[in-house]
């Protein structure tokens, strides 16, 4: 070859290296740097006014979520899609993970998306869940992380008590930036006509079928349930707290506050049963179970009607009815409510509603030990010091009396 | 590469360092394959391990992909290099005692402190980047070596004789000391969604400018090599090449669609996906037509492996342009498709290709032992094992997708999953691991020089007396 010849190659070379490192500043640049001024001008015009920047408590648990690849399995990144909406709630803003450096957006999804983690579970459900995952969700396969706690369950280390710190606050910026917040990103966003920046904005911001809440409407179930298809269902989904017969004693129940119900030693009205199913119970880790069909639903409300072991109890002797009306007007019906039903002047400020005893009917040794020890977990209070045995065992009979559950 | 070894003295290749990044590399694969494996079977069987941190199933698959891209691919690229460089340029590698820097940094202050830091604990949680910071200045370091190792030789006499597998060398290590630096700091430096944007970028360009130009490399030397032809068409070459730097770069945000991302810069990528999916179509036909007469499954075994990946090269991107597409993606995202995606691309083409590779050099290392059967049941059981597991999870992404899409409990699409888990831990991974292990065995057992015989027998053999020269020890190197 010729030395022109060679300079002119050498030229085209040279121009083609130029070329070639162009063609990846190029795709920085459009893919990296431009996207990025894009989304902090967002960020800045969308977030709320005022925001809470991450505890030190919720920093240190996200180092542990980063380490262990929990983003591996569990994405943080709510899509622009319905099906993610419905499932998980609204589409994660630019403004929500801000603080996440680096991101932990995630690409796979075996375990659900947790960018709307907060409130969804009790710290509770959480530790035990960390400890032996199984003990509280048979199908999970999600690994242990016994490492974080002493030993047990119920006594988890500091890196426990940060990590579930940590799950309970993503989400939760965006919830407590409320209406208001909403109101000022929609308008930062300027963008009547684009349909799909509008799926961002809504009222439902988080839309978990497990987060359990109190009074929610129950949608009517059919009325009678496959008894054979809630058995099975029971057995996989719920039987790891309430335990096979259903007596709250399964392998996840030992660290849970308060312990699970205990299903066999309650009679229940079929509405109670749905509602507890449907809107979980707030304030104990029984998640809802929103998003399981209806038929399932009813179904299970056969099964665990059919766990019921409760037998006739001794009646009261007559003079001690009297007692006993007496010392629930002076004790419980702050609470439970003059007839019962949980819906007494106190309620409403209660971590955990009160028992509605007209829907469902403890037996009368589990009445007397609630009353005698109080409820762990809950706000009820041990009346085994300030009642006599006499006022315990007829109030025990009283609140009995409220059961309405003949035809349930 | 014919008329180099016509026209002027050919250099030594430094066997030694062939030999010793390929045995790393065999090393650093069955390790990485074993945490693949046991993460696999945690899945079926989640309380293995029973909760120790180091056996977790984070950690593993931080150490999984980590150990695959950098330890079997990276060692595995250096070996070839060490094989095909000298060839391609008529000089010699830089310098020998800088290789054994190279290879002694890449191994024991890369790897080894890579997967310790990991497995104890220390590591960034993003993909394709797990390894700490440390270790990544350690990285940037080990390529800036060997861009000073492999790429002096193509220019020191001027650039008439640039092959195109020489293009491929140049451009993914010169790209690849680029898009490292970014795809594993900025996102420490630039918070969620902006982090996730660069972190696009980089999950894309770790395949698409480290390992798809270096295999390619490798497929453009092993293919003209072994069956003694030029390549079919130097225009297409050209064309795939320059297709393939433009377009691979632009891809990366292809793995956030409908996310919070501006969409202008989704529908770049997802344009630039399905572009890029015609560019791989115009490489593989152009490949493929060079191996004209060796047969659909070439009898040498380098070459063998090689046109397999090269099968796997188009139809995991043509499955890539097609899931970036957003109807597509919406079925398929965040499902076990993309894991069976990533492994059709970096098992089934980057792997087989280097694996291809790796044989060739082997078979040209008069000292080297080469057990050509073990080498055949490597191919097929992996082969084998691929397609298993490919299949399976294609469609155990089919099926989550489904369940999630119609709003079924979450826990219904990971207790649906596990048919397919069982199958991908107890079918697919033994055949891969036997595979591997095959492979190792046939890299190191059987006769000294066993692969001249093997490169005889071969399709399209002509006298390996004419390489030859390149390709006798250096004096004084290990044997």
């Amino acid at each position: 070859m010729s030395r022109p010849m060679g300079r002119a190659v050498r030229k085209a070379y040279f121009v083609a290296s130029v070329a070639g490192v162009l063609f990846f500043v190029m795709s920085v640049a459009l893919l990296g740097v431009w996207p990025r001024r894009v989304i902090e001008a967002e960020t800045a015009a969308m977030s709320p006014e005022h925001t809470v920047a991450m505890s030190a408590s919720a920093l240190r648990g996200r180092a542990i979520y980063a380490r262990e690849g929990c983003g591996y399995c569990h994405t943080q990144q709510i899509r622009y899609l319905h099906t993610d909406m419905a499932r998980f709630g609204l589409p994660t803003l630019s403004w929500e993970t801000r603080f996440d450096y680096p991101h932990l957006w995630g690409t796979r999804r075996i375990g659900p998306d947790l960018s709307r983690a907060t409130g969804t579970r009790s710290a509770d459900w959480q530790f035990a869940h960390l400890f032996a995952p199984r003990s509280i969700v048979a199908g999970s396969v999600m690994p242990q992380y016994p490492a974080l706690f002493d030993g047990a369950p119920d006594r988890p280390r500091q890196d426990a008590r940060d990590l579930v710190t940590y799950l309970d606050s993503l989400g939760r910026a965006r919830e407590l930036a409320g209406p208001e917040g909403e109101a000022r990103a929609r308008e930062a966003c300027n963008c009547p006509d684009d349909e799909m920046k509008q799926m961002a904005f809504g009222d439902q911001v988080n839309a978990h079928p497990a987060r359990s809440r109190r009074g929610g409407a129950v949608p009517p179930l059919p009325a009678a349930g496959d008894l054979a298809r809630g058995q099975a269902l029971y057995g996989e989904r719920c039987a790891t707290c309430h335990g096979v017969a259903g007596a709250g004693d399964g392998p996840g129940a030992a660290a849970l506050k308060p312990r699970p119900g205990n299903l066999a030693a309650h009679e229940y009205t079929d509405a109670r049963i749905a509602e507890a199913l449907w809107n979980g119970v707030a304030g104990s880790a029984m998640p809802a179970w929103r998003d399981y069909p209806p038929d399932d639903l009813a179904a299970l409300v056969a099964a665990v009607r059919s766990l019921d072991a409760t037998r006739t109890e001794p009646a009261l002797p007559a003079h001690m009815a009297e007692i006993g009306a007496r010392v629930y007007a002076a004790n419980c019906q702050q609470c439970h409510g003059a007839e019962g039903d949980g819906r007494g002047t106190a309620a409403a400020e209660l971590t955990m509603a009160p028992t509605n005893f007209r829907q469902q009917r403890p037996t009368l040794d589990l009445s007397l030990r609630a009353l005698r020890n109080g409820i762990d977990g809950t706000p009820m209070a041990p009346w085994g010091s300030r009642l006599g045995a006499d006022e315990m065992l007829a109030v025990a009979h009283h609140v009995r009396g409220f059961f309405a559950g003949g035809g349930r | 590469m014919v008329e180099t070894a016509e026209t002027r003295a050919v250099p030594r290749v430094d066997t030694a360092l062939v030999h010793a990044h390929g045995i790393a590399a065999l090393v650093t694969l069955l390790l990485s394959v074993t945490f693949g494996i046991v993460v696999a079977f945690q899945l079926i069987y989640p309380d293995l391990g029973a909760g120790r941190p180091w056996l977790s199933w984070g950690r593993l698959r931080y150490s999984h992909t980590q150990g695959i891209m950098l330890g079997w691919l990276g060692n595995a690229f250096f070996a070839f290099l060490y094989h095909a460089v000298p060839i391609l340029s008529g000089r010699a590698v830089t310098s020998a005692r800088l290789g054994h820097w190279l290879f002694a940094l890449w191994n024991f202050a890369v790897m080894l402190p890579g997967w310790v830091l990991v497995l104890s604990g220390v590591s960034q949680p993003l993909e394709w980047a797990e390894f700490p910071l440390a270790v990544d200045a350690v990285v940037v370091v080990a390529l800036l070596m060997a861009a000073v190792q492999f790429l002096p030789p193509f220019f020191a006499r001027g650039l008439e004789y640039l092959y195109v597998s020489s293009w491929y060398i140049i451009g993914g290590l010169v790209f690849t000391l680029l898009a490292y630096p970014m795809g594993n700091v900025v996102p420490e430096l630039v918070a969620g969604a902006s982090g996730a944007a660069f972190s696009g970028l980089w999950i894309h360009d770790a395949v698409g400018l480290f390992v798809t130009p270096l295999a390619l490399a490798i497929a453009y030397f092993v293919i003209p090599a072994a069956t003694r032809r030029p390549i079919y068409s130097h225009f297409l070459s050209m064309l795939g090449f320059w297709l393939l730097f433009f377009l691979y770069p632009l891809n990366g945000t292809h793995h956030y669609v409908f996310s919070v991302i501006p969409m202008s810069a989704q529908l770049t990528a997802i344009t630039a996906s399905a572009v890029l999916g015609v560019d791989v179509i115009i490489v593989v036909a152009n490949l493929l037509l060079s191996t004209r007469g060796a047969g659909i499954i070439p009898k040498d075994a380098g070459l063998r492996f090689v046109v397999t990946g090269i099968y796997c090269y188009l139809i995991v991107s043509i499955q890539g342009s097609l899931q970036a597409q957003m109807s597509i993606n919406q079925a398929v995202h965040f499902t076990d498709w993309v894991v069976g995606h990533s492994h059709l691309a970096m098992l089934g083409f980057a792997s087989f290709v280097a694996a291809g590779g790796l044989v060739h050099a082997w078979q040209r290392i008069a000292w080297a032992r080469y057990n050509a059967r073990a080498i055949n049941y490597a191919y097929w059981l992996l082969v084998a094992g691929l397609l298993l597991m490919v299949v399976d999870l294609t469609i155990a992404g089919l099926v989550q997708g489904r369940l999630w899409a119609g709003g079924a409990p979450w826990i219904e699409s990971v207790e649906a999953s596990r048919l397919y888990w069982v199958i991908r831990a107890h079918g697919a991974s033994w055949l891969l691991a036997g595979g591997f292990v095959a492979l190792l065995i046939g890299l190191t057992t059987g006769p000294r020089g066993g692969g001249w015989q093997a490169v005889d027998e071969g399709v399209g053999a002509a006298p390996v007396d004419e390489i030859a020269p390149a390709l006798q020890p250096l004096e004084g190197a290990a044997s």
